[in-house]
């Protein structure tokens, strides 16, 4: 019997490997688990070698100045020039290219945030790792699926497992990193990815360890409650947290607005505007410089000064919020823990200092104030509590850690509608799935039942001519759209009906406002759905602005106009008969 | 009719080569990328770890010169920059103790317990800072841990250096028993020099059990005759025992090989010769000498307790006063003079007592507690 030469029957076991596919997503999530920690572990060893050069010990004073300038500088340009998918956090761009370009990362992009951020960051902007070190994961694993020549489901798969695989070793907290991935990327905790994610999270935790040596993120101290009474503090301490999450997403926010209407030609020196304030507080505070870890680490042991980690926290909110919002390479994970660790430490200090017999030090409150502001900024509560959980390896900690979670994310959904990703996503023009609407089995999706778009209507063209456009038409709305894309709905018998009182001389536009104004609470500027979203999302649309065809538009540009569904085929769809479609032929007696 | 708009991007599906070289580049990348990381790792533990040592050193050289607080922000560094290195955690401890902050110090040592509960250093260190925290118990608790914990090879002094620190809070506590139990460990440690002995014996004295300690001076005694605080030891050690007569002539010992002569060597002398001089139970003394011995001492006792719960309840202060006004008044209210000695004795010893459960001992009253304790035995 011929035995068949070594090259063919590996041959033989790679198209094997290929056919089954839960072998090799179980193979793929090791690699990617594997690789994606040790460019993690590099990520982190390089900025923290490049940032004790840029700030040797018993550096002067105007370095504090120069160096953040100049790296916003050089990384304002690089973002601007090369890499302009390497702006931000990561997890917005993560989630785009999920939902939008079918999960696909070009490896130059991962090439840019690596560089970028590690400029950045060893620069002293404050600014976190994990945001971006998700993306390298996400972008690994994408960059990976395609050069493996998967398919666009399988690619789409893995992203959010490079994702974990990263989150694990930026954080050091494996379990976490597997609930952020499926909340924050995927936004459905029951995604069939789990096990891969799991996986993936669990090699590159390993390798971290492998490397690192099997030091948690923060050294903190045992926990515990020295009195019920206490707990009422943990309140106190949730309502101070989501407060502070709040006024913090919304500086961030309100100041990337301000920044985004500035001419695009701006673009590669905003990131200025950041470096040169880091700078400026960092010269009289140096503690505002780089992400703040290290600060973290004092306050959990309970070396707490009140004056001054009260100053921390609000200086750490200004520059965070000026560095994000002007376009520096950084995430916001870590400076909200920062932030959210400073503010836990005033309240500590404030209980103990009214209190002392009945609260534990302020190094306890730091440790519950990271979780809220997780909780408050990220709306996380779940993941907060694991993560915390995880860094402090203390079971005792959940309680209050709930308690002021909860509250956090309570206020923080009260008084800051969108969470802090979402309205990120929405200032880039993004239109992605909100979390808790992703798939499930089963689910019809508005694929199912989109049709091609008529053609719209101008916003200048006349009601007579669009009249005539519409008559004997069967849809009950129109699209309107400039050269710009969809501008909105009109109702066909809102034209018929200008057209009996004799108005065909009026524009579309101005019938619009006119329609708007009738409509009152239900009108909408452009309602739309998404290809993505199920059935029953278009249904609650079409209910909620009385609309029955509804524009299916690009998750990139909302004024990117795919098609449209429309009501009849919607039912269709859930095969519910309509009495217009009845054969009466077969039934005499009807 | 319906027409799918979006359609599903075609995805190059790569041949069966290609698979493999990627799969190869891939691992080719993971075996580089662990050789590069762990390198870094290596160069980066090494220059933390020398940066820490001289943070280290620099922290430690200004808390000798007493600038503790600069101490601590360079041992702060030290111990975050190397934090498997337990000395230096230890250190900013200790630092951070002498800083005043003994809950932070508390903190700062919890982490580096729980990593390595056998930790002397460590415990010793905790024992302090408790100490500090007038935490008696808990602090006897880690003194414990530290003298049966692990210490380097060598660190036998270390190990000594924190049983008599617990030796010294069971002192100032004034709990004997467990004072004496630490000290018959050590009693014939052959390791301790004559310093160390005459210490041990001194604490026995304290602990309540003189005979011990005159058993330690006596040896040391031995080997150096010109011992002149071996003398003060056993004069010290008689004065509690009662033996006042032989305590004199082991201070006037100690004189003779310390001609330079100490202060507290007068006081010593002083406070001998005050004993001998107001001891009523002295043999060999005349019944109206000792009628005025006893009276002496039941008067300043009386002053004694007076001073003492005067502050406390001036209506009891007042009542002693003219309770003492009518014992005092002379031997004709008396029926007999040794009657008289032995009420005024017993006396003495109740309103001793009295005042011993109310208020601390004082200096002034040094004599007067020697002589109780003796009519106590």
């Amino acid at each position: 019997m011929k035995i068949p030469a070594l090259p063919q029957r590996l041959r033989r076991a790679v198209e094997d490997l290929r056919r089954k596919e839960d072998r090799l997503s179980l193979l793929l999530s090791l690699v990617i688990g594997a690789l994606v920690g040790l460019v993690v572990v590099a990520f982190i060893l390089l900025t923290g070698r490049l940032t004790s050069l840029m700030y040797p010990a018993a550096g002067p004073g105007w370095r504090r100045v120069l160096v953040p300038t100049l790296g916003s500088l050089i990384t304002g340009y690089l973002l601007y020039k090369y890499f302009p998918l390497a702006r931000g956090s990561g997890i917005q761009q993560t989630r785009a290219a999920l939902f939008i370009h079918d999960g696909r990362i070009s490896l130059r992009s991962v090439v840019g945030k690596f560089v970028t951020t590690t400029i950045s960051l060893a620069s002293g902007i404050p600014l976190g790792r994990e945001g971006p070190a998700v993306y390298m994961g996400s972008g690994l694993a994408s960059v990976i699926a395609h050069r493996l020549g998967l398919t666009r489901l399988q690619i789409r798969s893995l992203v959010p497992v490079g994702g974990a695989a990263a989150f694990a070793a930026a954080f050091n907290t494996p379990i976490a990193a597997v609930l952020f991935s499926l909340q924050a990327i995927v936004g459905d905790l029951h995604a069939p990815i789990l096990g891969s994610a799991v996986l993936a999270s669990a090699t590159s935790w390993v390798v971290l360890h492998l490397v690192l040596g099997d030091n948690p993120l923060f050294n903190v101290p045992a926990f515990h409650l020295v009195s019920l009474a206490e707990l009422g503090v943990y309140v106190v301490l949730g309502i101070v947290g989501g407060l502070s999450s709040v006024g913090f997403v919304k500086l961030l926010l309100w100041l990337r607005a301000r920044f985004a209407k500035l001419p695009r030609a701006s673009l590669w020196i905003q990131p200025l505007a950041g470096g040169l304030t880091v700078g400026i507080f960092g010269l009289f505070v140096p503690q505002v410089l780089g992400v703040g870890y290290d600060q973290v680490e004092r306050v959990l042991n309970g070396d707490v000064v009140l004056k001054a980690v009260l100053i921390l926290a609000a200086l750490k909110i200004i520059t965070t919020s000026v560095a994000y919002a002007s376009g520096n390479a950084g995430g916001i994970l870590g400076p909200t823990l920062v932030i959210g660790s400073m503010v836990g430490a005033s309240v500590g200090a404030v209980a103990h200092l009214l209190f002392p017999a009945s609260t534990a030090g302020a190094g306890a409150y730091a440790l519950v104030g990271m979780g809220t502001a997780f909780a408050g900024t990220i709306r996380m509560p779940l993941t907060s509590v694991i993560m915390v959980f995880e860094i402090t390896r203390d079971y005792r900690i959940i309680g209050p850690l709930l308690i002021s979670n909860l509250i956090a994310y309570y206020i923080s959904q009260k008084l800051q509608k969108e969470p802090v990703y979402e309205a990120l996503s929405h200032q880039d023009g993004l239109h992605l799935p909100t979390r808790g609407s992703g798939a499930q089995p089963g689910v019809r999706r508005v694929s199912t039942a989109i049709r091609d778009a008529p053609g719209s209507l101008a916003p200048e063209m006349k009601v007579g001519e669009a009249a005539e456009r519409v008559t004997d038409s069967k849809f009950e709305s129109w699209p309107v759209a400039d050269e710009l894309g969809l501008v909105g709905l009109v109702r066909t018998r809102h034209i018929e009906a200008a057209v009996k009182q004799g108005r065909e001389d009026m524009t579309i536009a101005r019938l619009m406002q006119i329609a708007r104004r009738s409509d009152g609470e239900r009108s909408v500027d452009l309602p739309h759905v998404h290809n993505d979203q199920p059935l029953s999302r278009a249904l609650a649309r079409m209910r909620d602005n009385g609309h029955k065809v509804l524009p299916v538009v690009s998750r990139a540009n909302a004024r990117i106009m795919l098609g449209v569904v429309t009501l009849a085929d919607i039912l269709e769809e859930y095969g519910v008969e309509r009495a217009d479609q009845l054969d009466y032929r077969d039934h005499p007696d009807l | 009719m319906k027409t799918p708009v979006v359609q599903p991007a075609p995805t190059p599906a790569a041949s069966v080569s290609e698979f493999i070289a990627t799969f190869a580049v891939i691992l080719v990348t993971i075996a580089g990328l662990l050789l590069f990381d762990t390198g870094l790792a290596r160069i980066d533990v090494s220059g933390r770890k020398l940066f820490a040592a001289r943070e280290f050193d620099t922290g430690q050289r200004l808390i000798a010169e007493g600038r503790i607080e600069q101490g601590v922000e360079h041992l702060r560094a030290a111990s975050t920059l190397d934090g498997e290195n337990s000395v230096y955690g230890i250190a900013l401890a200790q630092a951070t103790l002498a800083d005043g902050r003994p809950r932070a110090a508390e903190q700062m040592l919890m982490p580096l317990l729980e990593r390595d509960p056998a930790s002397g250093a460590a415990n010793l260190a905790m024992a302090r800072v408790l100490t500090k925290e007038e935490r008696n118990a808990d602090a006897k608790a880690y003194y414990h841990s530290a003298i049966y914990g692990l210490w380097p090879q060598g660190a036998e002094k270390d190990r000594t250096a924190a049983r008599f620190e617990l030796i010294d809070l069971l002192a100032r506590s004034n709990e004997k028993q467990e004072l004496l139990s630490e000290l018959l460990p050590i009693q014939d440690d052959s390791t301790n020099d004559a310093a160390q002995r005459k210490r041990i014996a001194h604490l026995f004295v304290v602990a309540g059990s003189p005979a011990r300690a005159v058993a330690i001076f006596r040896e040391v005694l031995r080997r150096d005759q010109r011992d002149a605080e071996a003398y003060v030891g056993l004069a010290e050690a008689a004065l509690s025992i009662g033996d006042f007569a032989t305590a004199r002539t082991d201070l006037l010992a100690a004189q003779k090989l310390m001609p330079t002569d100490s202060t507290s060597l007068k006081s010593r002398m002083i406070l001998t010769d005050s004993v001998i001089a107001l001891d009523p139970t002295q043999v060999g003394l005349s019944l109206p000498e000792q009628v005025r011995r006893s009276r002496n001492l039941l008067e300043l006792t009386l002053i004694s307790v007076r001073r003492c719960v005067g502050v406390q309840a001036p209506q009891v202060a007042a009542a002693l006063d003219s309770a003492g006004a009518m014992l005092l008044l002379g031997p004709a209210r008396v029926a007999g003079q040794a009657q008289s000695i032995e009420q005024n004795i017993s006396l003495a010893e109740q309103m001793w007592g009295l005042r011993r459960s109310r208020c601390a001992p004082e200096s002034q009253d040094g004599a007067l507690a020697i002589i109780h304790n003796r009519i106590a035995q």
